[in-house]
């Protein structure tokens, strides 16, 4: 038998990718394709009072310009992608992005009008031609002003810039903060990041008028609830319109947000003027018009026992939603759930308000308002450890969720709409092998040599879990073709995260054929039309498990057709190497593919009750979010003169329950900490109080470069998820998630002279070097240093 | 963005006030100015080709108005451009002040800029507005030299 699960073979998409055959929707060259480039908004809060494209339009090479009045019926503002859960006395304030700004513009880039021309230069040259009579308005970007009375109104049929308030509690928080022996009580902040995706987004369509077929491709992780819509606002029937998202350079979020403008105007306009058009987003685009996180700002107390155990938090936070909220509440929702961790809060109070601003829509990007939830948890727990005079490492042991307590239910909701709940996990051992890694013992002696050299080297080690494998379901379809090639598709929408590879084992060890004889296709709504989408970290566990069930009825297939094809019983038959055949007796073999054959027979009659072929299709949809969890270790060097800081040394404990592949989960957790390294310190959307943003290139929004984020140095722990027949968690976001709170609790650590409190992220070497200033009266540190 | 500073003129007060209101040395210190008319009331209207940075130089249509002219001691311009790359507009106050070798401008101008150009020449844009600045100062102190050679044998 084959055992592939758990073991890490070449990636069957690889390739294509490193041979330049893999298509990406910026590949698909069509005959006579037009050209879309938009004319966006240079305000953050502006009334359209009239739109001349008379210019434009007599450009030699521009088809068409099309405004808001231009697309009369099907000018209509997006859907409501996730409903509000149902937690009760909620309020939520629905407001969703317009395909066009019609007389109002909300946030600097947001579309105003869409130029079509023969190419996309002459389509750039004519966005100049376009001319916007605006009538700047008073912009809303601070959270707490856009909530004052007299603040002007983004949506004035709501009356209100409030998107929601959503209180939920967990016990009772009064009753157990009375008996603290302390209380810890701060503001956080967090502030803003953009995914940077290394593919921005890219729509194509074509209409072919004699099929009567809309194809669109498109880099969307969500291909299928995409044409769904596409169907419905077009009027066609969905088996009319095949979305395409092909290879797809970096999802993480904003690509699940639907739907976008482009997306909702390219296929239309393809249709009207009968010719393909294909839109490219640039980056520029994309710093202003691809959604983005994440600020909040939190007011949280925690109460603690002498001992270090938390009694209870209370936490209220602002929530920045930008523009619109089509995405509903996932976001702050996660933050208010994760924020709990691995720990056994006994009582917890959280209410925010979600607020809308003159910025680009907030949607999920990897962590999804997790991180939030972490760094405001961590962040009172090391405070709370500073004043009781515990170890970081000692307060978290204190209060880890004993192994024998799951599953375990907070009175709270989730994303999806079920109580909060954590199907497994064993959190302590990660923290001890966390330690290990980073040399517990060593690293106080090493932190003190480095100190009479001068050098401030500091440790901060952090605790998550994220929720993760959320349903509703997804599918798979296994075909064993004559060939005896074996193909399965699913319609998750695959962006890089291997699972050509991964769902190709799952299904190589159901069926005993070799990995590389399973040809996985993705995103394709011709090959599969049922399911949702590749986000919160739940492509694995939950399409990974419809592979396995749709093996799994393949194999029985197998059974009973070799079976009566060998002449034997169905016990009498097993898999081996390819081929079906007699236990004991390897002479009485057939290979599949020619079992397959005989499955599907030119003649004879096919046996009441079964089906031709060798195939399957099934589904999946597991009870609960499958909860992954992780602690994170790192080491940095603070120059405390340029406030530079190198991260020395980055360990992640992680348990994702079973692991498919290894090397695919490694390669998720070190990219995480490379997103979550630039989230804490190098990446920051700057906004101005007019709601422009300041560092919309790559000259001024800094990634961090394969020079700032360390090999990290990784174990993986196995707490099977009881969910799903294969033990699967999530692991997609683990990697950013706790990566602000760390480095807080490090960068403190390295400085213990100082009085310093980290309680914002991102941080920046200007920031920081505030901070350092404000906490030691001057000269200290040229002295210390 | 805040643009302030301070320039002494090496001429009369009057003079230079006359200087600053002449429609035609107006467009001809404008820096980068394709063509600038004064459509009255104050307001002149005109094309400028600016580039900041990684932005290259472009066409902003450009819409200045003198008020609250106070002659000759303070003016206030209130400035609207834009173009394919974004916006600029705001108010400029300018005061004039007799002192020892001529007369001293005091400029504060209180601008917002939007669109690209904010988006990717933030950390230009500073520069750029003093490089501005300059070259229009240097251009109004010539053509006052000029006059003011020119104003003796004239009256």
């Amino acid at each position: 038998m084959r055992s592939y699960v758990g073991t890490s073979p070449p990636r069957n998409e690889d390739r294509r990718l490193l041979t330049g055959q893999a298509l990406f929707v910026d590949d698909v060259q069509l005959e006579g394709m037009l050209h879309a480039a938009f004319v966006r908004s240079d305000h953050a809060h502006a009334l359209i009072n009239g739109i001349d494209a008379s210019a434009a339009l007599g450009r030699p090479g521009v088809v068409a310009v099309l405004t808001a009045a231009d697309l009369g019926d099907y000018w209509q503002p997006g859907p409501l992608l996730v409903p509000p859960p149902p937690i009760e006395g909620i309020v939520f304030n629905q407001a969703s992005q317009v395909p066009l700004a019609k007389d109002r513009v909300r946030h600097v880039g947001e579309p105003v009008a869409m130029v079509i021309a023969e190419s996309r230069y002459l389509a750039e040259d004519a966005l100049a031609d376009v001319v916007v009579d605006y009538e700047p308005l008073e912009p809303v970007v601070d959270l707490e002003a856009a909530l004052a009375p007299d603040a002007p109104v983004i949506h004035p049929q709501l009356g209100t810039n409030l998107a929601a308030h959503v209180v939920q509690r967990h016990e009772d928080y009064d009753a157990a903060r009375e008996g603290a022996a302390l209380v810890i009580n701060r503001r956080f902040h967090y502030d803003r990041g953009a995914a940077a995706a290394m593919e921005n987004r890219c729509v194509a369509a074509r209409w072919d008028a004699r099929a009567q077929e809309l194809t669109v491709w498109d880099t969307t992780q969500a291909p299928i609830p995409i044409r769904n819509g596409l169907a419905r606002m077009l009027g066609l029937l969905e088996s009319q319109v095949r979305v395409v998202a092909p290879f797809v350079g970096g999802g993480f979020g904003p690509k699940i947000m639907m739907f976008y403008p482009e997306e909702v105007l390219v296929p239309w306009v393809a249709i009207r003027l009968g010719r393909p058009v294909k839109w490219t987003e640039d980056r520029q685009e994309n710093f202003f018009a691809t959604t983005q996180e994440r600020s909040q700002i939190h007011d949280a107390e925690a109460a603690f026992a002498a001992d270090g155990k938390i009694l209870g938090i209370r936490d209220f936070f602002f929530h920045d939603t930008g523009a619109y909220d089509p995405y509903g509440l996932t976001v702050p929702i996660n933050s208010q759930c994760t924020l709990l961790g691995p720990y056994d809060v006994p009582a917890y109070h959280s209410e925010f308000r979600a607020v809308f601003t003159n910025r680009t829509t907030v949607t999920p990007v990897r962590g999804a308002g997790r991180q939030h939830g972490v760094f405001v948890m961590e962040r009172l727990l090391d405070i709370a450890a500073k004043e009781l005079g515990l170890a970081p490492d000692e307060i978290r042991r204190r209060n880890y969720l004993r192994k024998d307590v799951f599953p375990h239910t907070f009175q709270i909701l989730f994303q999806d709409f079920a109580p909060l709940y954590y199907d497994s996990g064993n959190y302590a051992p990660a923290l001890e092998a966390a330690l290990d890694i980073v040399g517990r013992d060593t690293f106080r002696t090493e932190q003190r040599r480095a100190r009479e050299e001068g050098r401030h080297i500091g440790m901060g080690v952090v605790s998550y879990v994220e929720g993760t494998g959320i349903g509703p379901y997804e599918g798979a379809r296994v075909t064993i073709e004559p060939s005896g090639q074996v193909r399965v598709a699913t319609g998750l929408g695959t962006q890089g995260q291997g699972h050509y590879t991964a769902f190709a084992q799952i299904v190589a060890e159901v069926l005993d054929v070799d990995v590389d004889r399973v040809h996985v296709v993705t995103g394709d709504t011709r090959e599969f039309g049922w399911g949702t989408g590749t986000f919160a970290s739940r492509g694995a566990v939950v399409a990974g498990s419809a592979c396995h069930e749709a093996a799994l009825a393949v194999r029985k297939k197998v059974i009973e057709t070799g079976a009566r094809v060998l002449g034997v019983s169905p016990d009498e038959v097993e898999l081996a190497d390819g081929t079906v055949r007699v236990r004991g007796d390897t002479s009485r073999s057939m290979a599949f593919g020619r079992l397959a054959g005989e499955a599907n027979p030119l003649r004879g009659a096919v046996v009441p009750g079964t089906e031709p072929g060798l195939e399957a299709t099934a589904y999946f949809g597991p009870d609960h979010g499958s909860t992954a969890s992780g602690v994170h270790a790192m080491v940095v060097e603070v120059d405390p003169e340029t406030a530079m800081v190198k991260v020395l040394r980055y360990v992640v404990v992680h348990d994702c329950g079973k692991l498919i592949n290894p090397v695919i989960v490694a390669g998720q957790v070190q990219g995480g900490v490379a997103h979550g390294i630039g989230n804490a310190f190098y990446e920051q959307l700057v906004y101005d109080e007019s709601g422009q943003l300041q560092n919309a290139s790559f000259m001024d929004y800094l990634l961090p470069t394969a020079m700032d984020v360390p090999r990290v140095e990784m174990a993986h722990r196995e707490t099977a998820a009881p969910l799903n027949p294969l033990g699967l968690k999530g692991v997609g976001e683990a990697g950013c998630i706790p990566t602000g709170a760390a480095f807080a609790q490090a960068i403190e650590d390295a400085l213990p002279h100082l009085a310093l409190e980290i309680r914002e992220i991102p941080l920046s070497p200007n920031r920081l070097w505030e901070l350092l200033r404000a906490a030691e009266p001057a000269g200290a540190l040229t002295r210390l240093a | 963005m805040i643009v302030d500073g301070e320039h002494t003129f090496p001429g009369p007060r009057q003079t230079v006030w006359d200087l600053l209101q002449d429609p035609e040395v107006l467009a001809k210190a404008m820096p980068g100015a394709r063509k600038l008319h004064l459509t009255g009331d104050g307001t002149y209207e005109g094309v400028i080709r600016i580039g900041v940075g990684p932005v290259t130089a472009a066409e902003w249509s450009l819409n200045v108005t003198l008020r609250d002219q106070v002659p000759p001691a303070s003016y206030v311009m209130q400035v609207d451009s834009k173009g394919a790359l974004g916006f600029t507009r705001g108010t400029a106050t300018v005061n004039l002040d007799e002192v020892d070798g001529g007369t001293r401008m005091r400029y504060h101008a209180d601008l917002s800029v939007g669109g690209k150009v904010a988006g990717v020449g933030q950390r230009l844009l500073d520069q750029v507005a003093k490089m501005l600045t300059k070259q229009g100062l240097d251009a109004l102190n010539k053509e006052l030299e000029s006059r003011l050679k020119a104003g003796p044998a004239g009256s």
